[in-house]
Formats: structure tokens, sequence, C-alpha cells
């Protein structure tokens, strides 16, 4: 039998004295990886697109888009607009953080007008007849170095008007 | 910043997920493993410097993660007492001819890994080996028996 190997030690290094809490971190850090994929499956880190809607004053405002982004990517984010009534102005109010924290490669149908509300986006999208769909499509990239959490408020006017108003949080994560 | 920031939240990010993953895992490298193992680049390359194609943004992240290698190197040597946290320790996984079930479990070693490795150290049986030492960089080493 030859010699035990220089700077093993038995009792450490064969009968891993002492080292049932290596394997207990090992497995926890196993778990915890685990559970940021499942995280990670449950879209808490985002890019899933989520509906939202708010109604007031005979207009109904769908959103469809992300609530939480990730830096770099690209989506898509449409604006559903639904007048009961005739709408002669409308003007879609975005909130800075659509700009912020992303950019804005494109909105089709291009708005009429586009101009500042109070350092809010107002993108004036011209009448919208009763009982007709109005949607806006938009294209954004997340910058990527944008973190954190940014008003990503929608609200809808008819002229000076305000209609519509939805309370919105855009959330990117590194 | 962004970059140097990234640059240190990856380099001890895949620190711990080296250490998780298991030594005997990275050691081996296999087709489908060298196929990972460049997934996993690509994969860190874009979220280490993302749109950034500047050779200032490729400089600071190499220098980051080469800065951090050092420095862990240097408390690795420095600080004794770390050592095993940061590198490992070696397990004693054959000795005297017979496998130790125990440590083999918890490396997740099967008997084909362990003879797959004396066979590759030219060891025929593992009748012939003294020691099977499972070393932090995830080689199994063997002692043959004296003659």
């Amino acid at each position: 039998m030859a010699a035990i190997p220089d700077r093993i030690a038995l009792p450490r290094h064969r009968d891993l004295e002492g080292r049932a809490g290596g394997i207990r971190w090992r497995r926890a850090m196993v778990a915890l990886l685990a559970l940021f994929a499942v995280a990670g499956l449950l879209n808490v880190f985002g890019q899933r697109p989520e509906n939202t809607t708010v109604a007031a004053n005979g207009v109904a405002l769908r959103l469809h888009a992300p609530d939480a982004l990730r830096g770099g990517l690209l989506y898509q984010a449409s604006f559903t607009i639904k007048p009961s009534r005739t709408l002669s102005h409308a003007v879609l109010v975005l909130a800075p953080g659509w700009a912020i924290t992303q950019q804005i490669n494109t909105l089709e149908p291009s708005p009429a007008t586009q101009t500042s509300h109070n350092g809010q986006i107002a993108l004036g999208l011209g009448s919208i007849r009763a009982g007709s769909t109005y949607t806006l499509f938009g294209e954004f990239q997340v910058n990527p170095t944008s973190v954190g959490r940014f008003s990503g408020d929608v609200t809808l006017y008819d002229g000076d008007t305000q209609l519509v108003y939805m309370n919105r949080t855009i959330v990117v994560y590194p | 910043m962004d970059i140097v920031l990234r640059g240190i939240f990856v380099f001890f990010a895949l620190y711990v997920l080296m250490r998780v993953i298991g030594r005997r895992e990275l050691s081996k490298l296999e087709p489908f493993d060298l196929i990972l193992l460049i997934i996993l680049g690509d994969a860190v390359q874009q979220g280490l410097t993302q749109d950034d194609y500047s050779l200032t943004g490729s400089m600071l992240a190499i220098v980051t993660i080469a800065v951090l290698q050092v420095a862990v190197s240097f408390l690795n040597y420095r600080f004794p007492r770390l050592r095993p946290v940061l590198n490992g320790e070696p397990v004693v996984v054959v000795q005297d001819g017979k496998p130790i079930d125990r440590n083999l479990k918890r490396e997740r070693l099967t008997l084909d890994d362990i003879a797959e490795s004396a066979r590759m150290q030219g060891i025929g049986s593992l009748d012939e080996v003294a020691w099977g030492v499972l070393e932090t960089s995830g080689t199994i080493s063997f002692i043959k028996k004296s003659e």
C-alpha cells in the first residue's frame, strides 16, 4: 500500500469531516439557480406582453405591452382606442419613461403630430369615429444601460380634455 | 462604468456558478460540453458588453475580469483559510483499489468515470490503484500501488 499522498489528510479529504457545510451550500445554490430559471419561466423578468385596459368617458384604451423588460430587448407595443363617441382631436400622451428607457424605433401609423405635453410625448392621432377601432403600433428597443422603474403612464385626450388615464410602471432589469 | 460593474457581476456570478456546477463537469470537455461552453461564453458576452462594439468597451471588460482573477488568485495564495471556499478541496475517491461510494455519490461520479480516468492514465484495473484523488481542477489523479 502506497503512502498517503502529501497534503492529503484522510479525515478531511476521505472521510469529509467538517465538509458537510460545503455540500449543503452547493445544494442550496443549485436550488437558487433553479428558482432563478423558474422565475424567468414565470415572466418575473419580463418580456411577455400583458393587456391593460382602462375605460372612461366613453372611450376604452387598451395597451398590449410587457410591463417588465430587460436591457437591449426589442419589443412591440400596441395602443388600441375604441371610442363610443367621435373624438375630433385624439391625442395620446406617453410618460417620459417610454422614451428615457428605450429607443422608439417607429410608430405606425405615423401620428399626425408629435409634440411635448408638460414634458411628456404627445402624439396627435387626428379624428377617430365613434364605434371604430384605432390601433397605434410602436416598435421599441430598451436601452442596454437602462435599469430601474420608470413611469409608463398613458393618457388619452380629445383636444385639451382628458378622457382616460392608464397608470403604469415600466420595470427594466439589467 | 456600466461595463466595469457588469464585468464584476459576471465574474462573481460565473465564479459561483462554476463552483456550484461541480469540478468534474468542468474538467471533461466532451463535444456536448464544448458546445455548452461556447453557448455560455456567447450568452455572457451579450450581457457584458451588450451593444457596445468599441475597443474601449471590450478592453474595460477584459481588464476588469483579469484584475478580479488576479485578486482572487492572490486571496487564494495569501489566505489559506479561504482556499476551500475559493478553490475547493481534493476528495479521495479510491483507496487501495476500492472506490469510496459515499465520495463518488457526493461528486456525482460513476465507476465508469473512474475507470475512464484510470485508463487515460494507463491504468487498466483499479486493483492497481493505491489512491485516486479527485483534484480541485476536476481531474482524477491516481497513485499506483507499490510493486
